[in-house]
């Protein structure tokens, strides 16, 4: 992916390069507003990463600048905010995602990955696959080498969640945000709860498991 | 305190003076001229008398008539009223008045008196047939004379009145000063940082004893907040040290390699406590925000009933790998003003307290109902609860009771929910459950949605 970061704190733009150059992004740093803005518009774009805090143009009004212009990237703002109304404030101005600093660098490269999907998948698909996963969105069915597993809903929209993501690891809290709608840590064991138990419905008949675990990054669902 | 003129006490007074003034000086303005002319009235009304009964005179003699008439009056009634009968001519020939011909209608006119001198006169000039014109006048003395007596009676009024309103007026800016020096004194020993003064307040409930009532409202509440802002420093600093101090120990033995190489556990346990320091913060941050009370301006309609059956949902299979039960009772379509999100991490707090601090096996409750004091949500175990008299306590941030000393957290559960509830108008208490704790959320019934 083509990504543009527009991050005046080299330490944290240096931090970002690394984490997705290791996954062969090509990742493109500028340190002001006013570049920022330029070159948004100018060039095209797979995700851009926003800093809010930037000189010369704060990273807001550039969103809002760039949106008017027809921007359409999708942006993922980094705050050293973390209060409930910055993150309106800046899903308001026309932000995809909002991530507060500082953040581990697995989130950062989850969260950017998913928006850079979110463009290249079918809006309109009626059906997810991965593997022998087959999701049948209108039906709310799942199957397992075609037959047919019972899941409650929440644990149908979490399994929808990591198969729209296939592939692709789902942090902790993107699934809070997208499963529950909690923009909060509850502190409880609430997703290991949830994912044992779509695993055990998953694999029943001793069947290899398909939700990857990985500490400090998240779950993932094979592809294929 | 300024007794000057940058004193509003002094400025209040004088103004109310200058007011006082001049409604004195328009009340006698009014009066002198309201008695000057009845007076004036009364003086034209004799002319006019004067000049019918001469005219009736006329009627019957003739011009003969009019002048024995006022040969008559000159010589039996030497009175203010004078008179002069002129023929076509212009020449006087009757009455007592020696002045020189004046034109018909009412006049003021100067006549000389024999024993005063020159004198004002009021004249009523008629035109009788034949190009006679008779002159009735009336002397002008005795209304300059009362003018005069009101102009000098009414001036001593008025400086009475005056000095007295002065004498009003200071005593107002002192009794102001006086009210007001006790309230100052107060603010500016806090200034000084005597924080424990408070202003006095009278018994009479005014709107003096009202701001001095405020005031020490408002030092309550910023003492509370100060004691509440030391708290907080403390039990951060406290909370911070403890795992910043195992992560910077952890780090050191990772160093030493003594049979202790950095290796992938060790390194997922130092991000661990790492995260938790970070969590720590994210919490307190987060509980401010929801005091400050700005949230308020994003809150909607909830629909409670659907928010808690879900999330009953979810923490019932919570509570089942934890190895409790959770009963989940929710009225049907209570709806309440406010935020989803936040109202669901209380509920969440409520119900991982219930868990984390009950042994295993314990039944917990998590029921919505409406009443007609509102909506009421309340989180209820079996377990051993807190003693009462810890209850308030047990809501500040950072205060782990002595019982929950050996379960992890940062003792910021429950001081969330009370944020929580106080940015909804909602009031948080704790109740015995007998046994057991009882946690409740009241949603007054004015923010029912």
């Amino acid at each position: 992916m083509r990504i543009l970061l527009a991050e005046d704190d080299t330490d944290t733009a240096q931090f970002i390069e690394t984490s997705l150059g290791e996954l062969s992004h090509v990742v493109k740093s500028v340190g002001t507003g006013d570049a920022a803005l330029r070159i948004a518009r100018s060039e095209s774009w797979d995700v851009i990463i926003l800093d809010r805090m930037l000189p010369e143009l704060d990273g807001l009004t550039l969103l809002k600048a760039a949106r008017s212009c027809g921007v359409t990237t999708p942006v993922l703002m980094l705050t050293a905010l973390g209060r409930i109304e910055d993150r309106v404030d800046g899903l308001d101005a026309g932000a995809d995602d909002y991530l507060v600093k500082p953040f581990a660098p697995s989130e950062l490269v989850a969260r950017v990955q998913a928006l850079g999907r979110r463009y290249t998948q079918s809006e309109i698909a009626t059906k997810l696959l991965a593997g022998p996963l087959e999701l049948d969105l209108i039906a709310r069915e799942i199957r397992r080498d075609g037959r047919l597993v019972l899941l409650q809903p929440r644990e149908l929209r979490l399994l929808e969640v990591l198969m729209r993501h296939a592939g692709e690891f789902v942090t902790r809290a993107m699934l809070l945000e997208d499963v529950w709608d909690f923009h909060f840590d509850p502190q409880t064991k609430l997703i290991e709860t949830h994912m044992s138990r779509l695993r055990a419905k998953l694999n029943e008949g001793g069947l290899p498991d398909l939700i990857e675990t990985v500490r400090g990054s998240g779950y993932r669902v094979r592809a294929v | 305190m300024k007794f000057g003129p940058g004193s509003a006490a002094n400025r209040i007074a004088l103004l109310g003076w200058l007011i006082y003034a001049a409604a004195t000086l328009l009340l006698g303005i009014a009066v002198y001229f309201a008695t000057h002319a009845a007076f004036s009235r009364q003086i034209d009304e004799r002319i006019e008398q004067a000049t019918s009964a001469l005219l009736i005179e006329y009627h019957d003699d003739g011009v003969g008539g009019v002048q024995s008439a006022l040969d008559q009056q000159g010589r039996n009634r030497p009175i203010g009223l004078g008179t002069a009968l002129f023929d076509a001519r212009g020449a006087r020939i009757a009455g007592n008045l020696a002045i020189p011909l004046t034109e018909p209608g009412w006049r003021n006119i100067v006549f000389h008196d024999p024993g005063e001198g020159r004198e004002q006169a009021r004249a009523q000039v008629t035109v009788l047939p034949g190009n006679y014109r008779l002159v009735v006048a009336a002397d002008l003395e005795s209304l300059e004379t009362i003018d005069h007596t009101i102009l000098a009676m009414f001036g001593v009024t008025v400086v009475v009145l005056l000095l007295l309103g002065l004498a009003g007026a200071l005593l107002l800016a002192r009794y102001l000063h006086r009210r007001l020096a006790g309230i100052e004194a107060t603010s500016s020993a806090i200034v000084r940082g005597d924080f424990t003064r408070r202003a006095g307040i009278g018994t009479a409930g005014d709107e003096f004893d009202r701001v001095a009532l405020s005031l020490n409202t408002m030092l309550d509440r910023i003492a509370g907040l100060i004691a509440n802002l030391r708290q907080v420093t403390a039990g951060l600093a406290h909370d911070l040290r403890t795992p910043l101090s195992h992560l910077r120990n952890h780090l050191e033995r990772m160093r030493g390699g003594q049979g202790q190489a950095a290796t992938g556990a060790s390194i997922d346990e130092a991000v661990a406590q790492a995260d938790n320091v970070l969590a720590l913060f994210d919490a307190i941050l987060r509980i401010s925000e929801v005091e400050e009370g700005s949230l308020r301006r994003a809150f909607s309609a909830v629909d409670l009933s659907t928010l808690v059956s879900e999330l009953g949902d979810t923490l019932v299979l919570l509570a089942e790998d934890e190895r409790h039960f959770l009963h989940v009772a929710v009225g049907d379509g209570i709806r309440v003003q406010g935020d989803r999100e936040l109202i669901a991490q209380a509920l969440t707090n409520l119900v991982e307290n219930a868990l984390r601090h009950t042994p295993e096996g314990s039944v917990i409750g998590l029921q919505v109902r409406c009443d007609e004091g509102g909506a009421l949500v309340t989180v209820s175990d079996n377990g051993p609860g807190i003693p009462e008299a810890d209850h308030e306590r047990a809501q500040q941030r950072f205060v782990r009771l002595e019982s929950a000393r050996s379960a992890p957290g940062h003792g910021l559960g429950l001081s969330m929910v009370r944020a929580i509830a106080q940015a909804h108008g909602a009031t948080f208490s704790l109740g015995d459950a007998g046994p057991g704790l009882r946690a409740e959320i009241r949603f007054p019934k004015r923010i029912i949605a």
